[in-house]
């Protein structure tokens, strides 16, 4: 670590106006991008390369930082007030963002959400400055069967996030582990499931899978009652979060930026997994898991804290390793790559005049990121009290275009369109859809990396065990599952009973 | 009367031909608009990046921009289909790569280099056989000697079932009757990273794809899979050297085709355009930097270059038991 260099780097890209114009482009941009279902952050950033080719490589950088880190943030605004997460990484936040959107506090979740993601984005960012190289040296110990221990206990949150039926939210995650098996299977070189149709070989795709899961079960159910439920009156007034609520969840947010950071920082595992497992911590060492699902704040804290922490936290395998954490750095390796600056070990040791404006960019991004995230909060949260008869058509018409968009493919059109119906029938008989989403996640990653695993040891399983951070995972997997089950299902009891104790009063 | 009025029709029907052939055989002006490159693997991948740094100063070539879009889904089968399916008028071409050579014979899709006009071919690169810096293992020889006393108990990640790397490797291995324990990723990064943990003994992946572990000195290159030594790797190698003699090697290669029915005199503008963003300096320069071996051949070479491919690829399937022709 090179202080003096860094300091440099620090003032000549803070110090230079023109960075935070480009930066600024890249975060609004990123977050139009992030907000639209269908448009995410890893297009955003594909389509935005070739114009960075015309400008200096740290600016065109700068840029695509922007999008990058504005894209995971807009995902959860889009989340929050139309349950449509415009990105896989906004998929938790809406569990809590959008019943509290409904009870007109929209402002007030996308604000805590901000502020969340600038903490997140912060740590992240501090994190992946100072401590790329350590960090880099852990995600190296992770082989096949750590891979698959993290997955397993990934799998775990499943638990936290089934809603009322444990039961049904396992038979949910289970229809999505088995949708993961479709397509080419790189381990043997066949296809499974896949009837012949090309189309199919790679799998159903995230995106439309998305799409279909959120944004079309929305519209269908928002048709269900378009003419007799009243628009959701927002008290828009309640933009900025109080300091007492900041502060209340305050460290719900360290914590969960610590884990995203980490979690981002293993490569192959990106924001969505950090979303997921941070909200699920959160639920389970909560005082009362009972109210997250229904509309509290710490809901949204937690996840967005997480999945803007793990933006920083992908950045280090692919800066120190050239390992994309996810599809997004997979695309700025690409920029990198272009520009004449190949990620990897090289990059460290020749190339610091790039890496240490990267940092710096990330810095700046958050700052960005809270000013135009809090100023438009206002604008955003008003979106909601469109016209239910006016905005469930647009929704519609963006899941089209959405799942199009993806790979101009109208087959991805009909793809989705399915499993929008299937998701609105299950959600319909109380199937929680999210765990199919965190199966579609975690599945091919614990999927892959077991058989993998298997192969390495020559088929004992003993490997999972022997291993220490392999070992440490599943028995972690084990006492979350284990406590979070009993703590849940005392908490429902407690509420159970609350509820007769009241309807007794009303009896009486 | 009468022949007079079809003399008219003659004359109306010569004066639409003239209009239409004119119409249709603008050989000069084209392009007259963007051309679309259809990349069939993702945003930041390899082939996303060579797709884009050679069409980057496409407008001094062609005089209008060419612009990459990704399609991508099926192994690349989804994105390659469509360059073979799109209007034949020059102004979609395609990105085509290696598993064009294999979709027939392991039964994925049927799709062969003979759906296209063929373009060019853009790179051609070998396989590099790695291992980890502090590997017991000095040579190609002493892991091989060492792989034939224990069957089966080397372990060799490669980047996916049926990739050229596996295939690749494969070949070798058949070649020399040994068994491998063979560990497949998803893709060339997770591979390198695994080797670099010490998660698996050896692996194969495209030389190019090494160059950066192999500068910072984090592995050993054992060999080269090729007939002549790579410029940024002087000290590997190649499998002759290392004393397994490999006379045809399994090459990943990238190039370009247009649809079937481009007319000649567009497919010529195609031809020599691509040729001249092919020879940009600035695309050779990030060439040289990543170490890809950039081979230029013709429709004509690029077609016979296939064609030994499919032969090459063959036996090597078989050997891992992933030949299953489509009927």
């Amino acid at each position: 670590m090179d202080f003096a260099l860094l300091t440099k780097a620090f003032g000549t890209v803070m110090l230079t106006p023109i960075n935070f114009v480009f930066v600024f482009i890249g975060i609004t941009a990123g977050i139009i991008v992030g907000a639209l279902p269908g448009l995410t952050a890893t297009m955003g950033c594909a389509l935005l390369i070739p114009f960075t080719f015309g400008l200096p490589p740290i600016q065109g950088l700068l840029m695509l930082i922007g999008i990058f880190c504005g894209g995971i943030y807009g995902g959860s605004i889009s989340g929050i007030l139309i349950r449509t997460p415009g990105t896989p990484a906004a998929a938790a936040t809406l569990l809590d963002g959008y019943p509290l959107a409904q009870k007109g506090l929209a402002g007030k979740a996308i604000g805590i959400g901000t502020v969340a993601s600038f903490v997140g984005g912060t740590t992240g960012a501090l994190v992946m400055t100072f401590l790329s190289p350590q960090i880099a040296k852990i995600g190296l110990k992770f082989g096949p069967p750590e891979f698959c221990a993290l997955a397993i206990f990934g799998l775990g949150m499943i638990i936290t996030i089934s809603g009322r039926s444990l039961l049904k939210g396992i038979i949910s995650a289970l229809f999505g582990l088995m949708i993961t098996v479709i397509g080419f299977d790189p381990l043997s070189g066949v296809p499974r499931f896949t009837f012949g149709s090309e189309n199919l070989l790679g799998g159903v795709t995230f995106i439309p899978a998305l799409i279909g899961l959120f944004g079309y079960a929305q519209v269908f159910r928002n048709i269900e009652k378009i003419t007799t439920l009243p628009p959701v009156e927002t008290r828009v007034e309640k933009i900025l979060p109080k300091l007492s609520e900041i502060f209340s969840n305050l460290k719900t947010m360290l914590k969960s930026a610590v884990m995203g950071t980490f979690i981002g920082s293993i490569p192959g595992t990106g924001c969505d997994v950090a979303a997921f497992i941070t909200y699920g911590e959160a639920k389970r060492s909560s005082k009362h898991p009972e109210k997250f699902g229904t509309g509290i704040l710490e809901g949204v804290a937690a996840p967005e804290a997480g999945n803007n922490a793990a933006t920083g936290g992908a950045m280090i395998p692919m800066l120190t390793l050239g390992v994309p954490g996810d599809a997004v750095t997979a695309v700025l390796l690409g920029a990198l790559t272009i520009h004449g600056m190949q990620p990897g070990p090289m990059l460290f040791r020749d190339h610091l005049d790039v890496v240490y404006p990267i940092f710096a960019g990330m810095i700046m991004a958050q700052v960005v990121l809270l000013i135009v995230g809090l100023s438009g909060a206002r604008v955003f949260a008003k979106l909601i009290t469109v016209d239910r008869k006016i905005l469930t058509p647009v929704i519609f018409f963006l899941c089209v275009v959405g799942s199009y968009a993806m790979r101009f493919s109208f087959f991805d059109v009909g793809l989705s369109l399915i499993i929008g119906i299937i998701a609105y029938f299950m959600e319909y008989y109380d199937y929680p859809v999210s765990p199919i989403l965190l199966a579609l996640i975690l599945g091919p990653m614990a999927e892959q990396n077991l058989r993998r695993s298997l192969i390495i040891s020559h088929g004992d399983p003993t490997v999972f065990f022997t291993r220490p951070i392999s070992a440490a995972f599943i028995l972690l997997a084990i006492v979350v599952i284990v406590s979070s089950y009993y703590r849940i299902k005392k908490s429902m009891e407690r509420e159970q009973e609350n509820l007769f104790a009241a309807d007794q009063q009303d009896d009486q | 009367m009468l022949a007079k009025r079809n003399l008219v029709l003659v004359a109306t029907i010569a004066a639409l031909a003239i209009v239409l052939t004119a119409g249709s055989a603008p050989a000069a002006s084209f392009p007259e608009k963007d051309i679309t490159l259809i990349c069939p693997w993702s945003a930041g991948g390899g082939t996303d990046t060579i797709s884009r740094a050679l069409v980057k100063n496409a407008k001094k070539y062609f005089g209008v921009n060419v612009n990459v879009v990704n399609k991508t889904g099926g192994m690349g089968a989804v994105g390659m289909g469509a360059a073979s399916t799109a209007r034949p008028d020059g102004y979609t071409v395609g990105m085509i790569t290696f598993q064009l050579s294999t979709f027939q014979s392991m039964g994925l899709a049927k799709l062969s280099y003979r759906d296209y006009n063929l373009i060019q071919l853009v790179n051609q690169s070998p396989a590099a056989i790695s291992v980890a810096a502090d590997s017991k293992w000095k040579t190609l020889k002493q892991l091989m000697d060492y792989a034939k006393q224990n069957p089966g108990i080397v372990t060799v990640g490669h980047s996916g079932a049926g990739g050229g790397w596996h295939l690749a490797i494969a070949s070798i291995a058949v070649k020399n009757d040994i068994k491998f324990n063979y560990v497949p990723f998803d893709g060339a990064a997770p591979t390198r990273t695994a080797l670099i943990g010490n998660h698996i003994d050896c692996a194969t992946t495209g030389i190019d794809e090494m160059l950066q572990l192999y500068q910072a000195g984090q592995v050993r290159i054992l060999a080269v899979n090729n007939t002549s030594r790579h410029a940024l790797f002087p000290d590997v190698p190649t499998m002759e050297e290392a004393g397994f003699p490999n006379p045809t090697p399994i090459l990943d290669w990238r190039g370009l085709g247009a649809p079937k029915g481009v007319p000649a005199d567009r497919m010529e503008v195609l031809v020599k355009g691509f040729k001249g963003c092919f020879d940009d300096p600035e695309f050779r320069a990030l060439a040289d930097k990543l170490g890809l071996p950039l081979v230029y051949e013709d429709p004509k070479g690029f077609e016979k270059f296939l064609q030994g491919m499919e032969e090459t690829l063959v036996p090597a399937l078989q050997s891992v038991d992933l030949y299953k022709p489509m009927k």
